[in-house]
This record gives structure tokens, C-alpha cells and sequence, in this order.
């Protein structure tokens, strides 16, 4: 095995690893060697348990790094330094391990941060809410199939906070109703957009904000399979000797996927997946040196200690441990488990929180945390918890649930329970898979013969849960279809 | 087994108090441990089930549902000990489509157990039984009705354990053997035996028979059979034999003498020859009470059984029947239609402690309903893929608390003219069945008429029934097709009409004999619109060609 193998191997390490060990994987420890200079001169920095955990006024910075694998950030024991920057944010802030996203793509996982509710609920589970081509496609959007519901960045703005946010289009456009209570929300159509766009127009909006309280929300593509590099790659993690059958391109990665999607499995080689995974670091890594420019702007406007950091991902990304490619189709952990690290205005000590939530609980924690008074009607509206208390240090473990309705593909839902058993139910087909996460993080052996009872009180509380949300999955017949979300998708498209 | 993560369900903190009565009598009874924080059992770890599921049983022909001709008395004291309901409603006439919805809490239509010839794969496997598997029940069934045998060896007498729709979920699936008359349609006392020697298992036991099955008393044993016989009685077919030179051996009331009878007249060549008198009527009744009567020998040996063998006080008794029969009430003999004479059952609840011994449920529940009250009973989370609701609510008296419709809903799925074509009528010449030359003859023009009208495609929708406890609607939307091939007028010779929309007055008129619909139109529009309500919700199934042949006789 030649050292660059080795070293694939070794980044390569079960994602639930990081809990084996008790402190952060090399990754992180590397990247305090390489911390800009604002994160080490923290005039005023508070100790964890002197923490107000009270921040009324202070401004939210909210960042989705699309598509990010939790196994793949250092903060979580990727040994790959690639995320140097998160990871000394996280290092100093407060680092969810078992942060799970209620779904594994774009439209139905982003927009639960900023309403509260499941998928589901806030109606956003595919592009279209029609489609019937060619003249009755109706784009979805949150106003139109949930006028009910009320926006984080609504009630920001309520409470007197200025709102901007500034995105890489695609499945957090506007037009799906991202925007709903924005003050100024960028997104350029027809683009998987860089934070190399987003941060500049996010900077430029500061600079006219900064003396007011503000929400911000940043994010871009960059580590997308729908992104590459303006400049290029430079293949900096590709192994030497690869015979280049793939160049990284978006038009591959949408091959692979769809193939995946046809066929139920893709055809990639070993070599393939490595360098598919080195083109995921290289990217990685370049959005997470875009981020460090963007805080070093930050600091100079002198914000640090007025701002909430929240750095996040809507979902992960999978990479043929499931025999496919891409995301949005599976639940797997690949998919689902994503990074959630909550930094607080002057915290330097940061900690590490192993108990299991999910992205129902952001925009709560949010609210909790700048301290607003809820309208009884958001109040009722938010189906998670507030994590505050875990900040604390209680428990906040919890049971948690996912879904999708890729592009009705599939129907999926899914929980995952805090003591590691996972079910994910199949609706049209009512296939069940049942994995104990603990002893089989790759989700590889299905043990629905072996623990019956399990996964009958999984299925039930699946169902439960769907029901309790105004959703009786019984009640309607789940009848795979066809709801585009690439361009390419729709051109020609005649339904069946 | 791991306990799931979560909050406390409603249903296992209601039963805590109960559980810790329990547990109290275990420790006097026990070490007298005094371990701090031990975790209540549920009850699924400690309590057996037995249902009892006995087929063609008419409830108003047991004391215990005010008959007054003492054809029960062992069922009748399981009734005192037990919760019983008065008011039960089968979802179909048809044994293994009623029965299907006690076992998965589903309607006909969704279980997909909807005719004799369905495709394994195509019906619900999460029975009860499959799901008791699962809390580690020993499951075993003894069934008589050959309709549960079904695609597996009827004629060897072999006992098997194939994987087919009702035997899957068993560990066990015993039969009954043919006896002296070649019928298998006898007590299933294999169950006793069995009980003996898995009594210190946890074990759910479903006991079926069939005996009360047509031909009437066929398999019960003199001085038995003759018991309810009138005085001096020769039975009228005999002096009206169908044909000649068969044998004269005392069978029971032949199927296919029943088959002959229509609105009191009896038919040979499509005459009336016999119009049935008082006691030929009572004759009939006799010998189906006389099956009552055996049935109910058998029930007290089963549970003196459960007390020699210590398992009443932890073992929750369940007693149905699957479905009813008309005995004369609407022309005929038999079963094949919604009436209440065919889908009312008995349905009581003995537990374990006989808690709410004696109580007597008016309120109607229904087949789908019997799977989530056990379930609830077990503290088993419900199976969100049934459609009934817990009776437990009002067993315990709270009836605000029972969730289940104020309507049951009634499916004449599959219909029986289709059930008739596909195996009947095809199996009685192999038989040398009691029909006439000339009636065998017009038979084959029947059997083609069957076959172009519901066998090629044109399977009929919705013969359907709601239900309360005043009132019942049918709807028959092919009213004439039904007309057209009624198998009774086709045995009559004559055409007697079969009306679209019936409505019943069952207060005044339990046994539906006059159709109010005319009289009630805002009534009938209320309950139609309940009724297309249900049946566009519950579509899957609904009226869909069953193709293939019959792989089994059902009533040999």
C-alpha cells in the first residue's frame, strides 16, 4: 500500500469513530495550529459556565455549508485537515456529534431550520408541488402550501433584527419562499452558487447592517456535487496513479446519481470512490478557507463578540456506501448526519455535545437563545426543543426523525432512537430497514428478521409521530412519480 | 429486550396501577424480594391469550344472548365471567374475510383476504399472532373450518406447517381429521391436549371450529344430534328425495337440500313441491342448535381444562364468533349475504382477573376492532396498519374514551355467486351431488352465466352495509345483475326482485324484514353518504377480478 493509499485509509474512518475517542480527531488538533488570529486574541472571552446563555440583541450569523458530511469535518474526528476553520470554531463553541437533519436534500431539509416543522409539514418535499408537464407545473412554495406558517427570519424581523441572506440559489432560492421574511435575500437564478459569490454580497450588506442588530444566513454549493471550483480543482487529494476516469465534473457527478436512481446501484471502482472522496476534501477544504477570509472580514467590522455563530449542513452526501451516489434518495447516516456547532458571543472554552438531536431544534434553540418573546402562534408551530438546556450541560438526547420524497422517486421516513436503533420505512413498498448503529455504523446489516419487536415498535412510532403532526401515512397510497429538480430533468419530459 | 426510548404511552400508564396490584400478589406469593425499582412488567410478558373464533355462530342462539333453549350453558358461564358485547358486527359473511379482520384489525378490502383464490403475497401478514411472535409467544392454532386449511393437504389427514395465509404466523398450525361421516368439521379438542403440554410457555392459542357448518349437525354425535329434533319428526326430504337410491345414512340437513329451499317453499325442477311447515322449520333450527350445543360440550372441557391446568387466572379468553347464518329469516339457509343474522356475532372478553366479570356492552363495535383491544389489553403498541379502535376503553366503563366509529361497515366481498361459480357449482358433478337431471342440465347455462357476468371482468361493485345500532342501509348498485344470477332464482325458477337500497328499522325490525327506505329518505341520504364515504377511503380491493382457479374446496 503506497503512503498516499494509507492515508486515504485513514481518513476514511467510520464516521461514528470520533465517539470512541474523547477528545477531537487530529483534524481539529491541527487546525488550532492554524487558527486565524481573531479566534487567539479573544479579549473578554468568558468561561463556559459563566455563559449568560441570555442574548437579547445579539446578531445571528447562520451558516449552511451545503452538502456537508459530518464524517468528513474534522470537529468530528475526520483525520484529513480540511476544516480547519470550522473545526476552531468548533473547538471554541459548542459541538453537537449527533446532530441529525430531518431530511437528506436541500428543498425539505433547509427550510426546517427556518420554520420549526418536519418536511411534512412545511409542505417543501419536492421542487414542484404540480407537475404536469407541460403546461400545469406549479413550483412550491412555502406561502402557497403553508401560508400558516411563520419564519425564523419573520420573526427576527419582528423583533426589530435586519435580515439578510445570502445563498447559492438552487434548492434555497427565493422562489421556493426562502426568502419569506428577508429584508435582502441573494440568490443568483440558474446556479449552484460558491460562497465565493454569497460571501461578497453577504459583506457588502454588512457593511450597510452592522450597526444594527442583525440575522444573517450564508450559504453556498461549494462542496455540492453541482459546484466546482471557478479556478478549477488542482486534485490535491486525488492519489497519484489514478487513471482519471472521472475529472470531478457536476456533469459526472449527475450521471452517477442518476444512474444510481435508474439502476438501484452505480458501477464505481474502489479508485473511483477514493478519488470521488478527494475531490469532496478538495472542496471542503476551499469553502473552508473562503470562511476563514469571510470571519477575518467579519473581525475587522469588530462583530465577533456580538454574534452567534451556528454552522450547520441540510444534509450529507453519499459516496457508494450504499451502492449509490449523490443524496436525497437514502437516510442513510451519510445523509443525515450532519455538523451543528453553536459558538456564543466572548465563549472561548468550547465543548463537545454527544447527545443526539436533530434540525428540527435549531430554530428554536435560536429563538431561545436572543432571548424573544414567541407569539403563541410560533410558539404551537415549533415541533423541536430548544438545546439551550444542553448548552447547560443536561440531557437533551433525543429521539429523532427524517424523511424524503425525492424527487417522488421514493417516499421515505425514518427515526433514529437516542440509544442507536434505526428504522427506515419504505412507503410504496413498505420495506424496512432496522440497523444498530452503535455496533454497525455503515448501516449494513438489516436486522428486521433478527429483532422483530424492534422493528415493529420503530414502525409504530414512525407512524406515531407522522400521525401526531397531522399526517396519517396510511391514509394516502405512496405511488413513485416523477418530480424534477435538475433542469436536464424536466427539458422533454412528458408524464406517464 | 431493549426497552424503547421515549415517553410513557398513554396506554401503559393506565395500566400501571394494575400492574402493580399484580405485582404485589406475585411478591406475597413469591421470595418476598424486596428489591427497590424493579421495572414493571407489562403484561405481554406474563399473560397468555386464547381465542376462541367458532364459525356460523349465531349470537341470539346462546342463553347468554337470551335463547331460551338451553343450547349453552358452558358459553353462557363463560359469558358471567366475561365482558360481553352485544352488539358485534362481522365485516363480511365469509369465513377467512371475516376472520382476517379480527386477525389484522383491517377491513376486507385492505387485508386483501377477499376470496379463495387471492395470492398469498397480496394479504396483510401482521396478524395478531405474527405480532405476538414478536413478544416471544409460542403460537399455535387448531382450526376445523377447512376454509383455514387452505392449498394444503385436506385429503391425507396429515398434519403440515406450510406458510400460507392463516398457518404463517403459527409456530403450530394443527386441523382437524376427517371422522366417521369424512368430515373435518368436528371439535378441534387437539387443543386440550396441547394446552397440557405447553402450559408453562407463553403462548397465544386460536381455537376454531366449523362444525356449526352446513350440512347441520353433520358431525355431531347421537345422543346429541337429536337433541332439539321435534317429537316423531321425519325430515321432509326424505319423503321429497332429489334423487333416488342415495344413501340413507343421517348426515345432517344436506347442504344441498338447504340449496333447494326459498321463502318457505322447497324446489325440485324449479317447482315448489314442499311448502317447509312449523316443524320443518324447527327441525332445521334443531339440528344447527344441536352443533350449538356440541360446540359448547367442547367450550367447558376447554375451560376446565385452562382451571386444572392453573392458566385461567393468567390467560385472557377471547370468544367471537367469525360470522352468523340465516336460519329462514330472509328465504334462505345459509350465509351469503349483510343481513344481521349473518354478520352479528358473539364477542365477549374473559381477563385474567376477571375484572368486569358480567358487564354487558350495548355500544357496537366491530370485527376490526378485536386485534387493538388484545394489543391494548398486552400493552403491545397498537399496529398502526389497523383500522379498529381498543374496546379497552369501554371494558373499563369509559366510554368517552373509546375512539372507534359509531358505524361498522359491512362488504359482501367476494360476492357469493362469484365464490358459488368458482368452486360450487364445479364440484358437483365430481360429487354426484343431489340435483336433479334436469336441474344439472340448466345448471350449465347457470355456471356460463355466472362466468360471462363475473368472471370475465365484469366482477360487480359495491354490495355494501352500514351499520348502527338503530339503523342499517344497503346499498346494492347492481341490483338487476344481482337478480339476474341469484342462485335462488335460479333454483325457484321465478324472479324474485332485488331492490338497490334497503334500510332497516333494527329496533323495531331486528331480523330486517321490511324495507323503511321509502318511509326514511333523509336517514338513508345520511347514512348512503357515510357509507361512499368509507368506500372511496377504503378503495384497495374493491371489486377486483380474481384470477385463477380455486385451489381448494372449501365446503367439502
Amino acid at each position: 500500500m503506497s503512503n498516499q493509499e494509507n492515508q486515504n485509509e485513514q481518513m476514511l474512518i467510520n464516521r461514528r469513530d470520533f465517539i470512541k475517542y474523547s477528545a477531537v480527531g487530529a483534524g481539529a488538533v491541527a487546525a488550532t495550529m492554524a487558527l486565524p488570529g481573531f479566534m487567539l486574541g479573544n479579549a473578554g472571552a468568558v468561561d463556559l459556565a459563566d455563559l449568560p446563555m441570555k442574548y437579547k440583541d445579539y446578531n445571528v450569523v447562520f451558516v449552511s455549508f451545503d452538502a456537508l458530511q459530518a464524517a468528513h469535518v474534522g470537529a468530528l474526528g475526520y483525520r484529513a485537515n480540511v476544516t480547519p476553520t470550522i473545526d476552531a470554531m468548533a473547538k471554541q463553541g459548542f459541538n453537537f456529534t449527533n446532530n441529525i437533519s430531518v431530511a437528506s436534500w436541500t428543498v425539505p431539509a433547509s427550510m426546517t431550520w427556518f420554520t420549526g416543522v418536519y418536511p411534512s409539514e412545511h409542505r417543501l418535499t419536492n421542487k414542484f408541488s404540480v407537475f404536469n408537464p407541460p403546461n400545469n407545473n406549479v413550483l412550491s412554495n412555502l406561502k402557497k402550501l403553508s401560508p400558516e406558517l411563520v419564519t425564523l427570519a419573520e420573526v427576527l424581523k419582528q423583533n426589530g433584527y435586519a435580515t439578510g441572506g445570502f445563498t447559492g440559489n438552487a434548492g434555497v432560492s427565493g422562489g421556493f419562499g426562502y426568502s419569506q421574511g428577508f429584508d435582502e435575500y441573494f440568490f443568483e437564478k440558474g446556479k449552484f452558487g460558491s460562497m465565493g459569490v454569497s460571501i461578497p454580497k453577504g459583506l457588502e450588506w454588512l457593511q450597510k447592517n452592522k450597526d444594527k442588530k442583525f440575522f444573517m444566513f450564508l450559504h453556498g454549493y461549494d462542496m455540492h456535487g453541482q459546484n466546482v471550483p471557478a479556478e478549477g480543482f488542482d486534485y490535491r487529494f486525488v492519489e497519484k496513479g489514478y487513471d482519471k476516469k472521472y475529472t470531478g465534473s457536476a456533469a459526472e457527478q449527475e450521471a452517477l446519481r442518476e444512474e444510481g436512481l435508474e439502476k438501484g446501484a452505480v458501477a464505481l471502482r474502489d479508485s473511483d470512490v477514493r478519488f470521488w472522496r478527494a475531490i469532496y476534501d478538495e472542496k471542503i477544504q476551499r469553502t473552508d478557507a473562503r470562511f476563514k477570509k469571510f470571519l477575518e472580514e467579519y473581525e475587522k467590522m469588530g462583530l465577533m463578540d456580538k454574534t452567534i455563530f451556528v454552522l450547520t449542513s441540510d444534509h450529507g452526501t453519499e459516496f457508494h456506501e450504499h451502492k449509490r451516489f449523490d443524496h436525497g434518495f437514502s437516510l442513510y447516516d451519510e445523509l443525515i448526519h450532519v455538523p451543528l456547532i453553536i459558538k456564543l458571543p466572548k465563549q472561548k472554552a468550547g465543548k463537545l455535545i454527544k447527545d443526539q438531536v436533530s434540525s428540527i431544534d435549531v430554530m428554536p434553540t435560536i429563538l431561545d437563545l436572543i432571548d424573544v418573546k414567541l407569539p403563541e402562534k410560533v410558539k404551537k408551530q415549533l415541533r423541536g426543543e430548544s438545546l439551550v438546556p444542553g448548552l447547560k450541560g443536561r440531557d437533551v438526547a433525543k429521539d429523532v426523525f427524517f424523511e424524503t420524497d425525492y424527487r417522488q422517486y421514493t417516499y421515505k421516513r425514518g427515526i433514529q432512537t437516542k440509544d442507536g436503533w434505526k428504522l427506515i420505512y419504505t412507503l410504496e413498498n413498505k420495506n424496512r430497514e432496522l440497523y444498530k448503529l452503535n455496533k454497525d455504523p455503515g448501516e449494513t446489516r438489516n436486522l428486521v428478521d433478527q429483532e422483530p419487536r424492534i422493528a415493529y415498535e420503530l414502525e409504530q412510532r414512525i407512524f406515531a409521530h407522522f400521525k401526531s403532526i397531522g399526517h396519517d401515512l396510511n391514509a394516502k397510497q405512496w405511488i413513485p412519480g416523477l418530480n424534477p429538480v435538475y433542469d436536464s430533468q424536466a427539458k422533454g419530459v412528458s408524464k406517464k | 429486550m431493549m426497552k424503547l426510548a421515549g415517553g410513557c404511552s398513554g396506554v401503559i400508564c393506565h395500566a400501571v396501577m394494575t400492574v402493580v396490584i399484580v405485582l404485589v400478589m406475585h411478591c406475597s406469593a413469591g421470595a418476598g424480594s424486596t428489591q427497590n425499582a424493579v421495572p414493571l412488567p407489562e403484561r405481554h410478558e406474563y399473560t397468555n391469550v386464547i381465542m376462541i373464533s367458532l364459525d356460523i355462530l349465531r349470537s341470539d342462539h346462546l342463553g347468554a344472548y337470551g335463547y331460551q333453549k338451553g343450547t349453552s350453558p358452558q358459553i353462557d358461564m363463560l359469558a358471567s365471567q366475561s365482558v360481553l358485547f352485544e352488539n358485534a358486527i362481522a365485516h363480511s359473511y365469509l369465513t377467512p374475510v371475516a376472520q382476517m379482520s379480527v386477525f389484522t384489525g383491517q377491513y376486507p378490502r385492505i387485508h386483501g383476504m377477499v376470496s379463495f383464490e387471492v395470492n398469498k403475497d397480496d394479504v396483510s401478514k401482521r396478524t395478531l399472532p405474527e405480532i405476538l411472535k414478536y413478544y416471544g409467544y409460542e403460537t399455535a392454532a387448531f382450526a376445523s373450518s377447512p376454509e383455514f386449511f387452505m392449498r394444503y393437504d385436506t385429503e391425507s389427514g396429515k398434519i403440515v406447517n406450510p406458510k400460507d395465509i392463516f398457518s404463517r404466523s403459527f409456530n403450530y398450525f394443527g386441523r382437524t381429521l376427517p371422522d366417521d361421516t369424512g368430515s373435518v368439521r368436528s371439535n378441534p379438542s387437539g387443543a386440550l391436549d396441547w394446552l397440557k403440554v405447553n402450559k408453562d410457555k407463553k403462548f397465544f392459542l386460536w381455537i376454531e371450529s366449523g362444525m356449526l357448518h352446513p350440512p347441520y349437525s353433520q358431525t355431531v354425535p347421537l345422543p346429541y344430534k337429536t337433541r332439539f329434533d321435534p317429537p316423531m319428526y321425519t325430515p321432509f326430504y326424505e319423503q321429497f328425495p332429489i334423487r333416488l337410491g342415495r344413501e340413507d345414512i343421517d348426515r345432517g340437513v344436506p347442504t344441498e337440500v338447504l340449496f333447494h329451499v326459498y321463502k318457505g317453499d322447497y324446489y325440485l325442477d324449479f317447482e315448489p313441491i314442499h311448502h317447509l311447515t312449523d316443524n320443518d322449520v324447527n327441525f332445521i333450527n334443531g339440528r344447527y342448535d344441536a352443533g350449538v350445543y356440541y360446540t359448547d360440550m367442547f367450550i367447558g372441557d376447554l375451560m376446565r381444562q385452562l382451571d386444572m391446568l392453573n392458566l385461567s387466572g393468567k390467560t385472557l379468553v377471547v370468544f367471537h364468533s367469525i360470522h352468523g347464518e340465516s336460519l329462514g329469516e330472509h328465504g334462505y339457509f345459509f350465509h351469503h349475504d349483510v343481513f344481521d343474522t349473518e354478520v352479528k356475532t358473539a364477542l365477549m372478553f374473559r381477563l385474567p382477573d376477571k375484572d368486569q366479570a358480567g358487564a354487558r356492552i350495548k355500544r357496537q363495535v366491530q370485527g376490526i376492532d378485536i386485534m387493538p383491544t388484545i394489543l391494548e389489553y398486552l400493552q403491545i403498541p397498537t399496529n398502526h396498519e389497523s383500522q379498529g379502535s381498543s374496546l379497552m376503553p369501554l371494558i373499563n366503563g369509559d366510554d368517552a374514551g373509546f375512539k372507534g366509529s359509531e358505524y361498522a361497515f359491512i362488504d359482501r366481498l367476494p360476492w357469493w355467486e362469484y365464490v358459488l361459480g368458482g368452486w360450487h357449482l364445479e364440484h358437483q358433478s365430481e360429487r354426484e351431488a343431489q340435483y336433479t337431471p334436469l336441474e344439472m342440465k340448466k345448471m350449465n347455462d347457470y355456471k356460463l352465466l355466472l362466468q360471462e357476468k363475473i368472471g370475465g371482468g365484469q366482477y360487480p361493485p359495491q354490495c355494501i352495509a352500514i351499520r348502527t345500532n338503530q339503523w342499517k342501509l344497503f346499498l346494492r348498485e347492481k341490483s338487476d345483475l344481482l337478480e339476474n344470477i341469484s342462485w335462488w332464482n335460479f333454483i325457484s325458477g321465478k324472479k324474485f326482485p332485488v331492490e338497490s337500497v334497503e334500510l332497516f328499522d333494527l329496533v323495531k325490525d331486528p331480523m330486517e324484514q321490511k324495507n323503511v327506505a321509502r318511509e326514511h329518505p333523509q336517514i338513508v341520504e345520511k347514512l348512503k353518504a357515510k357509507l361512499l364515504e368509507w368506500d372511496a377511503l377504503n378503495t384497495k380491493n374493491r371489486a377486483a377480478v380474481r384470477q385463477g382457479m380455486p385451489l381448494i374446496i372449501p365446503y367439502p
